[in-house]
């Protein structure tokens, strides 16, 4: 039998995001990632004058694109995608250049130092392959992110997006990012 | 709780994790595989329970060649709601954090000094076996103290202390919550939960709930906030998280909530909102609240709050009509003002006169499960009376927890006897009391101070002998029942072995016990302990259950309406929910919250006032290097129109003075809190060297928290400081 | 804001690369242009090609220590990815770099041949095989490099142009202002070496010849520059806002002055002002040595400033909503 083709996404609901960081360290912990490097990040908006005011919180991370820029500047094909939409860095691949980092729209990657080589989310696919969720997606206390498969169309993104609204992050940069904002 | 079941029913945990794991290749975790660390073939996922702060969510350690590899939230229990904060999944770093305190350590230099010979765990035991038992022969076993703070092996502890026969054993709940305990405890007879996941309408006095995580309020709260199933009003002099979620937002003035809560009492009564069935069948002295509250009108409300009388009318009336599912919150930290357990009273009696009492969305008196206890020898009750004479000052307060102020007052003025020795397990009062010179000042009458802690705490730094006890996941703990709406049953147990030369409190009590001739009372080990308590636990095979799963939870309904019987009596005086209680007119109190204005800051000063943020827990997570990143240093928030006035700008470092002391800190010059008021978080400024992070970065609020307590339940006033800000 | 990935190194690469480019085409072009049948600028172009490919080299060098693992930078040869611009890049690069190198072989005179031969080991037969007098090769060789130096011109532009991501650089005018600029560095490095070689005191004609191409390069950069400032403010938000970098940003004091003013206006006044005499008016060229050292320098710091400012600005922009980072 074939294989059913996949299409992985994140829906997040922004509103219900405590900026508590939970999502940041399980990625730290579960990814490795060192210290003074994020591989996710809640962007944080305070507007107002006392005593009206606001504060938005909206978590980020790579947004997995369907074009994405990063894997079209790839000079050694360190960074790739795989048929279901993940982006990932080969990190035997990659030399280090960062041209990538700087052709990331959504400032998704970091640079690791120690290895000499870039690194970002990779929507926890030894998870995902397992059929687990990301570690960011498990631990939120709020539940803000919801981690799915596009294709599946009994999925709860699916349901999400067809029953809310929501919008994607700077399409006009063509990368067709994956990361999906309910309104 | 539906989005929370979807997430997992889509991603179901297939059974034999472990062994697809090797299909992980490099991607994701390469520096695991370079390293040549193990695959993760050998990957085991052992259940426990989170320690990181009082919540006791349930965690699943992955474990690969013998490293935590990472905690993954335990769905299985439903207070936690399948979640882990930013603190529990640091935990590892706890663990691996290489400030830790290594082996035990015994004082060489002077108090503070920081000089310190690594010592085996007899030499260390056997000093202090001999160091308390000169005090005892001195002063008597009650010229030891014995402070604690909330932590499944904190009973050996206290009972070490009885055991010895002092009978000054302190625990942290007067600096936490004795206050709202006393309060509901009046009134109900019992501290209830509150039902956050059904309620319609909340109000909340300053429990940042969204920064101060209480499992499960801070999840179910925030689900129905945002979902629109419920509404919330926020007070608070902070715009805090949970400010910017709420649907409104009130900066009111500092110490007038009781004043907003008498007004909405003074509306609902007088526009007949109230539900009168419940509060003819369950309550008494409702006659005697509608008229005492008839003073408290909006209008003057207004004045005391700065809350608009229209705003207070308004939701008076709705939060009435919300009815049964409306919820005034009670608050955690209730260690505010001096006046702060008659503003809790005040809650619970607008709560009652609503009659949300055991009603879905309403507050919930806790269900319980049973469970088993090891029997041990029982010692004697201590001769001495406490010193910090709880029973005359305080009558109604928790004796057995003590009066934190109040005690360190008695012990510095070495009235009504002295005490000469300290020990201390998992607490940090150096940064956790007010006034920190007078804990200093403590801390050099001792002729001894013994610590039982993970890091070289500013305590354990002051310490004669440090006492390294293994974490959380080094250790099995007793088992836990949290009583709740959803009450749980929670064991943690040994994740990894011991990394460093540290034992688990037990075996530190047992090592002392033994030197100070007690050991009959501590003849059992841990695995006992556990047996005992897993054998009346309602639960099928439930010491297997326990181990594979480390929770049990009765299944998802809760219920509702147990006590909503004529005949249920209620565990107060009269066997009735007591809005008017003669109990404390009997012991000199305000039997019904009459309002006192609290003193005001005046125009050079500000009231410094405080609180947390998600990602620590009190005063000892800012060294952990994953939660550290995102604070490397603290800051005083100080509102912009008072900062032009002073000069004061943003990123440079102030001075905050008060009557007991200044620090040196920078000024974060924001909109979100009172032109009256500056905030700062704990947790900085350590005298610590073993801190490395934190030590000597920031300032450390309780340098200048000035001594102040409750009049009835003793709770800490921690809200009464006033501070001059300057240029530093 | 975005932090800066890229850092001075790629800065020097950038302006090395460039400058070999310029310093190929000027050489090219000297040699190309005759004056009864021989080459008018013989020694114009003999410098240009005994300078050209060391930049790029040196350049090349510092792109790989760069890297985070400069020992992996042979992995860029095994592939070839015709999206990647720095894939293309690293090819054009390379065979340019070996173009630019036979072409220097070309012109070493026999003595200088036998000099550099002379300081490896007799035993290295095989490396001697190779002192072979290829000075026939030259023109070939100029006619081959002309469009790689162009090439490799357009590439240092196009390797920021390309990223679609920074609203500073996505336009193909960066690719243009590049390539002149380059062009117009190499010109003025090359004039540079001739007024500094003291043994072989340059001649009015040639200095002539290099201000020319300097002045027509630095007019076509100037003439770029305009649309792109033109064209950023017409488009959309994200580019306008990106244009706010040197349009009252961090690096407007450092474009308009040092850069645009500096680094272009001058040094074009002073070159006009040489030529303008001898073209419009008929008058003998005076070539002022002073004036020339100047003008060529100011357009090699024009030159650098130019790859400083867009690498640097270039990252800091972006379509990224003003959301705060981490805090
Ligand atoms: N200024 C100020 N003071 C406050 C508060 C405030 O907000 N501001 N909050 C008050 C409140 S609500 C509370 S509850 C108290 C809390 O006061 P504390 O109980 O003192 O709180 P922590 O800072 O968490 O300190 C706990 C200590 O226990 C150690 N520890 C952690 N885990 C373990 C363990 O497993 N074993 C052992 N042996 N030690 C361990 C930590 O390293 C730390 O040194 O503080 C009160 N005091
Ligand atoms: N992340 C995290 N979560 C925690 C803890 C932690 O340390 N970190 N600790 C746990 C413990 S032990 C406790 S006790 C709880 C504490 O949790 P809470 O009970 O929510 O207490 P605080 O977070 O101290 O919040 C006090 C708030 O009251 C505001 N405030 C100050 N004065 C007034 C006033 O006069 N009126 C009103 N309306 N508001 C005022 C302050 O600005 C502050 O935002 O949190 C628990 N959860
Ligand atoms: S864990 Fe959830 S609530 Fe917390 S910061 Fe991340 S997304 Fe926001
Ligand atoms: S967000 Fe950036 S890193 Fe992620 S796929 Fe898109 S372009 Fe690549
Ligand atoms: S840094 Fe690595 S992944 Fe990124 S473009 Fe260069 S080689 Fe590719
Ligand atoms: S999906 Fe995985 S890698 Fe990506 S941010 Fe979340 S935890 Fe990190
Ligand atoms: S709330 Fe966080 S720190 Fe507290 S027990 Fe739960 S996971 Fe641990
Ligand atoms: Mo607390």
């Amino acid at each position: 039998m074939a294989m059913k083709k996949k299409r992985y996404a994140l829906v997040i609901d922004s509103r219900k995001c405590l900026n508590c960081k939970a999502c940041v360290v399980a990625c730290k912990a579960e990814n490795k990632v060192p210290v003074g490097h994020f591989r996710n990040r809640i962007n944080e908006e305070r507007k107002g004058e006392y005593p009206t005011l606001s504060i938005n919180f909206e978590p980020e991370q790579c947004h997995h694109c369907d074009e994405p820029s990063c894997v079209r500047v790839c000079p050694t094909g360190a960074s790739w995608q795989r048929k279901d939409g993940i982006v990932l860095v080969n990190y035997d691949e990659c030399i280090g250049c960062r041209y990538c980092m700087i052709a990331c729209p959504y400032d998704a990657r970091y640079f690791n130092e120690e290895e000499g080589v870039v690194d970002k989310c990779t929507f926890c696919v030894q998870r995902v392959d397992k059929g687990e969720v990301p570690a960011c997606v498990e631990t939120c206390p709020s539940k803000v992110r919801v981690f799915g498969d596009l294709e599946d169309p009994k999925s709860r993104i699916r349901e999400l997006l067809a029953t809310r609204r929501y919008k994607v992050k700077e399409p006009q940069t063509g990368n067709g990012p994956q990361l999906y904002y309910l309104l | 709780m539906g989005t929370i079941r979807m997430d997992r029913r889509l991603f179901l945990k297939t059974a034999g994790a472990t062994a697809g794991a090797v299909a992980a290749t490099q991607v994701g975790c390469f520096k695991y595989f370079k390293k040549g660390r193990s695959t993760a073939a050998d990957a085991k996922e052992i259940p426990t329970t989170c320690e990181l702060c009082p919540n006791k969510c349930s965690a699943i350690a992955v474990v690969e060649g013998g490293f935590i590899r990472k905690l993954n939230p335990n769905p299985e229990n439903p207070k936690s709601r399948d979640m882990l904060c930013a603190r529990g999944n640091a935990a590892v770093m706890q663990v691996y954090d290489p400030d830790r305190i290594k082996q035990p350590m015994i004082r060489v230099g002077a108090r503070g000094e920081g000089k310190w010979k690594p010592v085996s765990w007899d030499e260390a035991f056997d000093y202090t076996a001999k160091k308390l038992a000169e005090i005892k022969q001195k002063y008597g076993p009650e010229g030891t103290l014995w402070s604690s703070t909330e932590g499944f092996q904190e009973k050996f502890f206290v009972n070490l202390g009885q055991a010895f026969g002092s009978p000054n054993i302190v625990r942290h709940p007067t600096l936490c919550l004795a206050s709202v305990n006393l309060a509901y405890g009046t009134t109900f007879g019992t501290v209830p939960s509150f039902d956050m996941l059904n309620s319609k309408y909340v109000i909340m006095s300053g429990a940042n709930r969204f920064e101060s995580i209480i499992t499960p309020d801070t999840m179910d709260l925030i689900g129905s906030v945002m979902e629109r199933k419920a509404k919330l009003v926020y007070l608070d002099p902070r715009f805090t998280v949970t400010a910017a979620k709420a649907d409104e937002w009130y900066p009111i003035k500092p110490g007038s909530d009781l004043a907003f809560i008498l007004a909405m009492l003074n509306v609902i009564i007088a526009e007949k909102r109230y539900h009168k069935d419940f509060v003819d069948t369950y309550t008494l002295g409702f006659d005697q609240l509608a008229e005492h509250v008839k003073q408290y009108t909006p209008e003057w409300a207004e004045k005391e709050t700065e809350i608009p009388a229209k705003d207070i009318i308004r939701i008076a009336r709705e939060f009435a009509d919300a009815g049964t599912r409306a919820l005034y919150y009670s608050g955690r930290r209730s260690s505010w003002y001096e006046n702060d357990f008659q503003m809790r009273r005040a809650q619970a009696i607008l709560n009652t006169i609503v009659g949300n009492w055991d009603q879905m969305g309403g507050m919930v008196p806790n269900a319980s499960l049973p469970k088993g206890e090891f029997l041990f020898m029982p010692w004697d009750d201590p001769k001495a009376s406490r010193v910090d004479e709880v029973k005359t000052n305080f009558p109604l307060a928790a004796a057995s927890d003590g009066v934190y102020l109040k005690l360190r007052e008695n012990v510095l003025s070495g009235k009504p006897y002295p005490i000469k020795g300290w020990m201390v397990y998992k607490q940090d009062p150096m940064n956790a009391l007010p006034d920190q010179g007078k804990t200093l000042k403590m801390i050099e009458d001792m002729d001894f101070i013994g610590v039982i802690d993970l890091q070289m705490s500013d305590m354990a730094w002051y310490a004669d002998v440090v006492f390294p006890e293994s974490a959380y996941l080094e250790r099995t703990d007793p088992v836990e029942v949290m009583p709740g709406i959803w009450p749980a049953v929670v064991y943690r147990q040994q994740v990894v072995k011991p990394i460093h030369d540290t034992k688990p409190n037990l075996e530190i009590v047992q090592g002392l016990a033994k030197r100070l001739g007690l050991s009959d009372y501590f003849d059992y080990t841990i695995d006992q302990w556990v047996e005992a308590e897993f054998k009346d636990l309602p639960i099928p095979m439930a010491a297997e259950h326990m181990k594979k799963h480390g929770v049990w939870a009765a299944t998802g309904e809760a219920h509702y309406g147990k006590t909503l019987t004529p005949d249920h009596r209620f565990v107060t005086k009269s066997g009735k929910i007591e809005i008017f209680s003669e109990r404390l007119q009997e012991n000199g109190y305000d039997p019904l919250p009459v309002y006192n204005q609290i003193a005001q800051p005046p125009a050079d000063r500000f009231r410094l006032i405080l609180g947390r943020v998600g990602y620590f827990t009190h005063a000892n997570q800012s060294n952990n290097v994953w939660l550290h990143e995102f604070m490397p240093e603290n800051d005083l928030w100080i509102n912009p129109a008072p900062a032009a006035r002073l000069g004061i700008k943003n990123g440079e470092y102030v001075n905050v003075a008060s009557s007991v002391g200044s620090v040196r800190i920078k000024a974060r010059v924001t909109e979100e809190i009172r032109p009256d008021c500056v905030f700062m978080l704990h947790g900085f400024g350590k005298k610590s060297k073993m801190q490395s992070l934190v030590y000597n970065v920031g300032a450390s609020d309780a340098v200048i928290l000035e001594t102040a307590w409750d009049k009835v339940s003793g709770n800490a006033a921690f809200h009464g400081t006033f501070v001059k800000v300057s240029n530093a | 804001m975005h932090e800066t990935n890229w850092g001075l190194l790629i800065v020097v690469y950038l302006f090395l690369g460039g400058l070999s480019a310029g310093l190929f085409f000027a050489s090219g072009l000297a040699n190309y242009l005759k004056v009864d049948d021989k080459p008018a600028y013989a020694r114009v172009a003999r410098m240009g090609a005994l300078l050209a490919p060391w930049p790029v080299a040196i350049g090349s060098g510092l792109l790989i220590l760069d890297l985070g693992n400069w020992y992996r930078f042979y992995k860029l040869f095994m592939h070839f990815r015709w999206e990647s611009p720095m894939s293309i890049g690293s090819w054009l690069l390379t065979a340019f770099t070996v173009i630019a190198f036979l072409y220097l072989y070309s012109w070493l005179k026999e003595d200088e041949r036998t000099w550099i031969f002379s300081k490896i080991p007799a035993s290295w037969k095989l490396i001697h095989r190779l002192n072979v007098d290829i000075s026939s090769w030259r023109e070939t060789l100029g006619m081959i490099g002309f469009p790689f130096s162009i090439g490799v011109g357009i590439y240092t532009g196009v390797l920021l142009g390309a990223v679609s991501s920074r609203p500073f650089w996505n336009t193909n005018l960066v690719a243009q202002m590049f390539l002149f600029s380059a062009l117009s560095s190499g010109a003025a490095a090359l004039l540079l070496a001739m007024v500094l070689d003291k043994k072989n005191p340059i001649e009015k004609h040639e200095t002539k010849f290099l201000v020319t191409l300097d002045v027509v390069f630095i007019s076509l950069e100037l003439f770029i520059i305009l649309p792109y400032l033109i064209h950023g403010e017409l488009s959309t938000q994200a580019v306008k806002q990106a244009l706010d970098l040197i349009l009252g940003g961090p690096f407007t004091f450092i474009f308009w002055g040092p850069f645009l003013f500096l680094g272009l206006l001058v040094p074009l006044a002073i070159e006009v002002y040489e030529l303008f005499p001898a073209i419009f008016k008929g008058r003998e060229f005076h070539g002022s040595r002073n004036l020339a050292l100047t003008a060529a320098s100011l357009v090699l710091i024009g030159g650098f400033l130019l790859r400083y400012i867009f690498v640097y600005a270039g990252q800091m922009s972006s379509f990224h909503s003003k959301m705060g980072l981490l805090q």
